[in-house]
């Protein structure tokens, strides 16, 4: 037995200095912009390249071919075959991701410094001499369709289909998830891809490279020399994403039946700001966190820790280029599907001024103080740097939101709370057990549409 | 590559085991406590008990309300989360280095005084949050039952590997707020447990607070159960088939018993494992993902347990229209010729580069490290095998590969289960 317990709770002292890394910028020649951020200690270099290509200028009937071009793009150049890449990938140690958003393709690289030049000069290849081979396009398109079968057998990935289908305007390409559904995946061919390929260009990509510099020898230089000699055939053309327009009658209730489900999927979705919103960015951060981040949230104190109706019911804003959503979502005990939708809407309903000082501070403090070490590792400090970038902001938003937060008032806070909550109402979708949900469905809450049972969801 | 992260490590007075890992790149701390008791040590007929204590260790302690541990933390930018697996249970906190002696203060109090504020009321309503998590994770989602039958096929009933962490309702529902006292008790104590703490502070700093905030923790905990015996690989195949036409794929898992995790043989399974589905030249990816293209998706795991064996995993989607059975059958021919030829000097490479890609990208971040330093403590008896990890990895050759591969994944040795849509 040795000391004595401490009884009396520590003091907590002010916060340590710490400033988000410092990138040198520069444009290269070809139009990419590169980002470079030294890290030491972190050994494992983190590469990402966002292109624009928005999905919303694929042509009609092939949607999912953006996400599909850029998952192509490692399957077979001029020079090897899918298997050889696969080997060259892998005997490197290189992992390669491949994704697409509302504004184009990102292709994310983690590699060990040593063997970054190998990996530069592959993902060059991919970008510049992809072949699309037939038989792997087949394949990769059998695999998108398996995989929307596996989205849409989960509760919370058949609710985002619903949502998206409800919520967006049915003429718009938001109105489809951006992977395509099954009728237009099946659609992609080589062709399709090579058309949507040849839309690429280096012109306003953003390229950054995040990780201990140290060991490289020159980075930059090794970046110019393989990326930025990156010359597109075609000139490109400007590519900003269409704007995605919400349904004029998206304020509803849409029922989705899951027989069997012994928990109801909810979840709630409304128009919400994009980064540039005159509130601050962080002033958002800090509400999703009040409402939706934690145990002690307003949500899951009640549904979670009063009620023991839910593992966890979470609020986040997603931003687009323009405006944003607003989301809200969890699974619920399924014989309290109609309280705790009941719940979940009147604690949202909450009007700005009954925010209290005490945990919109808190909430601010929470995303501010979490920044150092949310931003330790090199793909975190990735990751934020090319969404800025891509989204037309400078990486200086980073330091300025955490300024904001530092003096975010609970007025400032009950105005960002309040123009969402004052705008366009909710869109709801409730996937659960026809029992469950047959009391929202005769509730009050709004007009309801029944979305027929899809059975499973096989490809015919 | 040998690995050079500073590692020390102390055994305090009362047992209590800390490693302190000095990292001055940002303010923060990240601290893990992790205890020697996971759903291995729980009793037949009270399962479920250690992952309940999960959460009911965020329900306030003797000097701490409820709630207030995670929103006092969160309010000075920490953040608190724990895991429960079969061999431990894991609290990790991380917290800018001002508040790092509140985040002590706090843990300390719940790991040493949790029962006065461990009431009915609380064990009530964390008990219907498990019930939801349960459904949320394992009831509600395609395959989600295949954990358990696993457990069922590869160990015999009443083995410490045989049910699940989650535990079963039926049990947790009859556990009473004294058993829920005896297992805290009997399981919570400064002997049980390891604190590392990985960040913005020294070694000395890092004990002195430990002995400042835990150094009075009396221990009462019981004797840790004796090591059971390792199982030897299955001697007649085992099968389940589950038929549930609401899967999104027909599925296969064949399932093995490896060597324990401390077993020199282990890490040779593990990249056999890679060699044969995990890798994207593996066997499995490259004749019947690629090739002959009857399977969709591919994966493998080599999952590393304490208690004499682990679980090895090849899971596979069938593509729609072929007959799991011929995937089956050719998924056997190439575990049995791998066990013949091992692998390729070119799998061995892919494995060890992504193996040590893997490896660095974990110890990237303060809470994956401190959670790897806790395991390396409580599985290794030494915090400093995550600087030889790699090096061990490295020195595994072909022809132990092979031999492993031989001895615990040929296809008699598996278990299997199969999801299907129609009965077969």
């Amino acid at each position: 037995m040795s000391g004595r317990r401490v009884r009396r709770r520590p003091e907590v002292g002010p916060p340590l200095p710490w400033e988000f890394p410092e990138a040198s910028t520069r444009t290269l020649p070809n139009g990419l912009r590169l980002l470079l951020v030294d890290l030491p200690g972190q050994h494992v270099l983190s590469l990402r390249l966002a292109l624009a290509a928005p999905p919303s200028q694929e042509e009609r009937g092939t949607e999912g071919s953006t996400l599909m071009m850029a998952r192509c793009l490692d399957e077979g150049t001029a020079s090897r075959d899918a298997t050889e890449l696969a080997e060259l990938v892998e005997r490197h140690g290189i992992a390669l991701g491949a994704g697409a958003g509302e504004r184009g393709i990102h292709l994310g690289v983690e590699v060990t410094g040593r063997h970054l030049s190998p990996a530069l000069d592959l993902l060059l290849e991919c970008l510049t001499e992809p072949a699309f081979p037939e038989r792997e396009v087949a394949r990769l398109v059998r695999h998108r369709l398996t995989d929307i079968t596996h989205e849409l057998a989960d509760p919370t990935g058949l609710a985002q289909h619903e949502f998206r289908q409800a919520y967006f305007d049915p003429d718009g390409r938001s109105h489809l998830p951006l992977g395509g559904v099954a009728a237009t995946v099946r659609e992609l061919t080589p062709d399709v891809l090579r058309a949507r390929h040849a839309s690429l260009s280096p012109q306003d990509g953003v390229l950054v490279l995040a990780g201990d510099l140290s060991g490289v020898v020159d980075p930059e230089g090794l970046l110019v020399r393989t990326l930025g000699s990156w010359r597109p055939r075609s000139s490109p053309t400007a590519q900003e994403p269409s704007p995605s327009r919400r349904a004029p009658d998206a304020a509803r209730l849409v029922v989705v039946p899951r027989p069997g489900a012994e928990q109801t999927e909810l979840l709630l979705g409304r128009p919400g700001p994009d980064r540039r919103t005159p509130h601050g960015w962080g002033t958002y951060q800090a509400l999703a966190m009040l409402f939706g981040g934690a145990p002690h949230a307003r949500l899951d104190r009640v549904l979670r820790e009063e009620r023991g109706y839910t593992y966890g019911m979470r609020l986040g804003f997603r931003p687009r280029r323009r405006g944003g959503q607003c989301m809200v979502g969890g699974a619920v005990r399924a014989d309290a599907t109609l309280p705790a939708l009941q719940e979940t809407l009147r604690i949202l309903a909450v009007p700005g001024e009954d925010l209290t000082a005490r945990e919109v501070r808190e909430a601010a403090d929470f995303v501010a103080m979490t920044a150092p070490g949310r931003y330790l590792t090199a793909d975190t400090v990735a990751d934020e740097l090319v969404s800025l970038l891509d989204d037309g902001l400078q990486p200086s938003v980073v330091t300025r939101t955490l300024q904001e937060l530092r003096g975010l008032t609970v007025e400032q806070a009950a105005g960002a709370w309040d123009e969402v909550r004052d705008g366009p109402g909710w869109t709801v979708v409730v996937v659960g057990d026809p029992e469950a949900t047959r009391g929202v469905a005769a509730s009050d809450l709004g007009p309801v549409e029944s979305v027929e049972g899809a059975g499973p969801a096989r490809q015919p | 590559m040998p690995l050079d992260l500073p590692v020390a490590a102390r055994t305090l007075p009362n047992g209590l085991r800390v490693v302190v890992s000095e990292d001055h790149a940002v303010p923060s701390v990240s601290m893990s406590l992790w205890v020697d008791v996971g759903s291995r040590h729980e009793q037949a007929g009270r399962t479920g008990l250690a992952h309940l204590f999960e959460h009911l260790m965020f329900q306030g302690s003797e000097l701490v309300a409820e709630g207030e541990h995670m929103a006092s933390l969160m309010a000075h930018g920490g953040r608190a989360n724990a895991t429960t697996s079969f061999d431990r249970t894991a609290y990790v906190q991380s917290v800018p280095r001002n508040c790092l002696d509140l985040a002590l203060w706090l843990e300390a109090d719940r790991q040493g005084h949790l029962l006065p504020a461990l009431t009915q009321e609380n064990l009530d309503n964390q008990r219907d949050v498990v019930v939801e998590e349960k459904r949320q994770r394992y009831d509600t989602v395609p395959y989600g039952t295949a954990l358990l039958l696993l457990g069922e096929l590869l160990f015999p009933a009443g083995h410490p590997y045989a049910h699940p962490t989650i535990g079963s309702m039926a049990d947790l529902a009859a556990a009473g707020l004294e058993d829920a006292h005896a297992f805290y008790r009997a399981h919570y104590g400064p002997r049980t447990s390891i604190l590392t703490l990985v960040g913005d502070l020294t070694a000395d700093e890092g004990f002195g607070l430990a002995e400042r905030y835990f150094g009075h923790l009396e221990d009462a905990t019981t004797a840790r159960p004796p090591t059971t015996a390792a199982l030897p690989p299955l001697q007649t195949p085992a099968r389940t088939v589950v038929t549930d036409e609401g899967v999104p794929s027909e599925r296969i898992y064949l399932a093995a018993r490896l060597p324990a995790v401390t077993d020199e043989e282990f890490l040779a399974c593990a990249l056999a494992l890679d060699a044969l589905a995990t890798l994207s030249i593996s066997r499995v990816h490259e004749s019947l993902v690629r090739g002959s293209e009857v399977a969709s998706g591919a994966s493998a795991t080599a999952l590393g347990l304490r208690d004499g064996t682990s679980i090895g995993l090849i899971v596979v989607d069938v593509t729609e229209g072929t007959d799991p059975a011929e995937v089956e059958q050719q998924l056997a021919e190439l575990l049995r010729d791998f066990a013949v030829t091992g692998p390729r000097e070119v799998e061995l490479e892919a494995s060890r580069a992504d193996s040590e890609r893997s490896w660095l990208e974990a110890l990237a971040g303060y809470d994956e490290r401190a959670e790897l330093l806790s395991r390396a403590a409580l599985l290794f008896g030494d915090a400093g095998q995550v600087n030889d990890h790699l090096d061990r990895v490295l020195a595994v050759t072909g022809d132990q590969v092979r031999g492993a591969a031989g001895r615990y994944l040929v296809p008699e040795a598996m278990a299997t289960l199969v999801y299907r849509w129609e009965e077969g």
